[in-house]
């Protein structure tokens, strides 16, 4: 496989991944948005930008946080690489080139989508169309993992994957660092419906509500909800089945294994802390920083990967 | 689809039922639906307009129909076009017997652009130039047949001819089931197979490693490389995937360096490698001719085979065939005058209202002048282009392209039609059973140029 495809690859899916993020993302804050607070309503407006990685770019845009614009520069804009409308528009450009890479499913899913989200872009849309939308974009991005699960299990299929789960990780591990103050144990906070609020912002954007639901029985504490997104290794958004997907593809890729093992070393020593840690150790470390180092490793690996694979 | 009396030829009558058989409901349904699925396979091509940059080919939904004697004639015809051609750019390039015999002056050889010194007494792997040879023609009556034009470069059509046939099959699947039509869909696996077997002596490889060698997204033609790269299941590479190293062209993989045998390239000559041709060229391969010339790699076609397809040598493709095989032309070339000649170049200037001029290097149906189709003024203005450059125009008749039905606004009118067979030369040559068939979809217009507003047809070569 040429060393650009499998870049073009690797990047296909963590644009997909992207949108689905940004559009779960926007979902949050569309939801809270409609829900009465002692100020009049909700405005979490900002923590959706901030969790997007996208509000310093918002700012030298916009004055105000206000939903219109929020929508439109994490729907639309083009001066938003983060935007759904860029992340399909990369992610169909990528395949624009490598379509000879992986089947002509998948290449239909990223197409229809982009000529879809054209059309979207070209309308007028009112912010009661908002859900749709992120319906839209989620099943666009459900669609297309659908198509590369069907793949040969060559090496593109694991350079899609790794994409996906290096991506994920990032977006998990991001949304945790914006958010991590409201699992941190704060007394007068226990049992009060703000937290409630908040808990339910961190697992819905990361598509886990129900899934928390299943995991843990009894009452729902900011500990549990945290193991969960951590270390459970059944939630598919959590650190530690990132990591564990993408060492799992990483090893079963058939080319250099010189180089496989090169980042597989680098990477074990996060990958057993994550399967032995205990979330207590973890919270009393300080969440923020154990979090934060997780975020700089999985840019590292990602650095690696493009040294090695891409170069 | 009529025979000179008006009655519907024999091989239409299906067609016809069929399609007095479907209401113009349906046949809006079917034309958004066809228009749906080539924007969903991104079956598109560019142009240079920023608003319409990716532009749908304006499809038709009537096939165009030959019957197997029709075109066993044609593919005939073509297979001895395509292998006079190779004969030619083979001479021409080392002994050139042709000049010596007098038959094509040498300066209309050797003082074209397209005719390329780096190639002089070099022979390609196998002896082939030009593998891929892409062959217009146009019907005036119900069996005469004449070539309008020869491609010898990268001829580019191949997947539009691919993929109406898919959208036909899918759309209409009935009509395929009353009419036994020739399948297409083994074009791709000839090709490659044609490639493969160009493969140089010292290919090393087990299976010889084909690319396909593309320009990038922006090439008007993008999607068609990736189309075909994708249907032969080669890589699709652009220069910076390609570096020479020592005696042999390599591609950058996951695994490391891996050897390329065949580049079928969809790039010009004079952007292939820097170091020969035009030094400002970044996307071709620095060194990729010296590899070349050493017999490392084959480039498919190979640079210089322009030369056959210029509208000058046009004129002499008939006698080629002659000379060089030893037998009468199957298929005819349309009278052509040649304003280098001063005689031609009197008769063209008196009779320029009754004629086509067309620009040697002209191509997509621009810079050319329909006498028949054009004021006064137009062709006082022609002329004075004419006159101060005879070397660069040819002229032949207007020629009355035939019509095929075609649904304009849900009515069935007549358009005018040319076609592009493919033939495939390697080991052995093969014509594709089908082409492109282009049209014309203004009412009276002659430009079938997809560029100018053309559309396309499936094209159907009955089974015996």
């Amino acid at each position: 496989m040429l060393s650009r495809t499998a870049e073009y690859l690797y990047w296909i899916s963590r644009y997909m991944e992207r949108a689905e993020t940004t559009a779960r993302l926007l979902d949050v804050g569309y939801r809270l948005s409609l829900f009465p607070s002692t100020k009049g309503y909700n405005n979490e407006w900002e923590s959706v930008l901030a969790s997007s990685g996208a509000i310093d770019k918002y700012k030298i845009k916009y004055d105000q946080i206000i939903q219109k614009h929020v929508e439109d520069f994490l729907f639309f804009d083009e001066d938003n690489p983060s935007s759904v409308y860029n992340c399909i528009l990369n992610a169909r450009n990528n395949a624009l080139v490598v379509r000879t890479s992986f089947t002509p499913d998948s290449w239909l899913a990223i197409n229809k989508a982009y000529q879809e989200i054209l059309k979207f872009k070209n309308n007028k849309y009112v912010s009661s169309d908002l859900p749709n939308l992120t319906e839209w974009t989620i099943e666009q991005v459900n669609l297309f993992r659908g198509t590369i699960s069907s793949l040969l299990r060559n090496d593109g299929y694991n350079f899609l994957f790794l994409g996906l789960f290096v991506e994920r990780a990032d977006n998990s591990a991001r949304l945790l660092d914006v958010k991590y103050f409201v699992l941190l144990p704060k007394p007068e906070y226990i049992g009060g419906n703000i937290d409630n609020m908040q808990w339910s912002i961190l697992l819905r954007s990361l598509s886990s509500f129900r899934a928390f639901r299943w995991a843990y029985n009894g009452e729902i504490t900011a500990t549990k909800i945290a193991d969960f997104l951590i270390l459970n290794d059944n939630c598919p958004r959590s650190l530690s089945f990132c990591i564990q997907n993408i060492v799992s593809h990483l090893i079963n890729l058939k080319c250099s294994p010189p180089k496989v093992e090169k980042i597989y070393n680098s990477l074990k020593d996060l990958n057993a802390t994550i399967q032995q840690e205990k979330i207590e150790n973890i919270v009393e470390y300080g969440l923020h920083e154990f979090v934060s180092k997780f975020i700089t490793k999985i840019s590292s690996v990602d650095a690696d990967i493009h040294r090695e694979f891409f170069n | 689809m009529y025979q000179p009396n008006s009655k519907i030829r024999n091989h239409y009558n299906n067609i016809s039922s069929w399609l007095e058989n479907m209401t113009s409901k349906v046949i809006l349904e079917k034309n958004a639906e066809a228009e749906t699925h080539f924007r969903n396979i991104g079956i598109t091509f560019s142009t240079n307009n920023e608003n319409t940059r990716e532009r749908i080919i304006p499809f038709d939904l009537i096939p165009r129909i030959f019957t197997n004697s029709e075109w066993s004639k044609l593919e005939k015809g073509v297979i001895q076009r395509a292998k006079a051609l190779n004969a030619f750019l083979s001479d021409i390039y080392n002994q050139g017997e042709i000049v010596k015999a007098n038959i094509i002056p040498k300066e209309i050889i050797y003082k074209k652009n397209s005719f390329e010194p780096a190639m002089v007494g070099f022979i390609p792997p196998r002896g082939i130039y030009s593998p891929i040879v892409g062959i217009d023609l146009i019907r005036t009556d119900t069996n005469s047949y004449f070539v309008l034009e020869d491609n010898c470069r990268t001829p580019s059509g191949v997947s539009y001819m691919l993929e109406n046939r898919e959208i036909m099959m899918r759309m209409f699947p009935d009509l395929f089931l009353m009419n036994r039509v020739t399948p297409i869909d083994n074009y791709p696996t000839r090709l490659l197979q044609t490639l493969m077997s160009l493969a140089p002596e010292k290919c090393e490889n087990e299976e010889p490693v084909v690319v396909l060698f593309t320009p990038g997204p922006l090439n008007s033609a993008y999607y068609e490389h990736s189309f075909l790269s994708d249907q032969m299941g080669i890589e699709m590479v652009e220069s910076t995937d390609l570096f020479v190293e020592g005696e042999f062209l390599y591609m950058k993989t996951v695994d490391g360096p891996k050897k390329v045998d065949v580049v079928y390239r969809r790039i010009d000559d004079e952007f292939l490698d820097p170091l020969c041709f035009n030094p400002q060229s970044v996307i071709g391969v620095p060194g990729i001719m010296d590899v070349y010339r050493t017999g490392g790699v084959n480039i498919c076609s190979a640079p210089g085979s322009g030369i056959a397809d210029d509208k000058a040598i046009y004129i002499y493709v008939p006698k080629m065939i002659e000379f060089y095989l030893g037998e009468q032309p199957i298929l005819d070339n349309v009278e052509t005058w040649n304003c280098e000649n001063n005689d031609d170049l009197k008769y063209v200037v008196d009779n320029i209202a009754n004629l086509v001029v067309k620009e040697v290097d002209g191509s997509g149906g621009y810079g050319m002048l329909i006498g028949p189709k054009s004021s006064k003024l137009e062709i006082d203005n022609f002329k004075q282009k004419l006159s101060s450059n005879p070397n660069g125009y040819i002229a032949q008749p207007l020629l009355d392209l035939s019509f095929t039905p075609t649904l304009i606004r849900n009515q069935v009118e007549g358009r005018r039609v040319d076609l592009r067979p493919f033939c495939l030369i390697g080991e052995k040559a093969q014509l594709s059973s089908g082409g492109l068939t282009r049209v014309a979809m203004s009412e009276g217009s002659f430009v079938v140029n997809s560029s100018q507003g053309g559309g396309v047809k499936d094209t159907w070569v009955l089974a015996e």
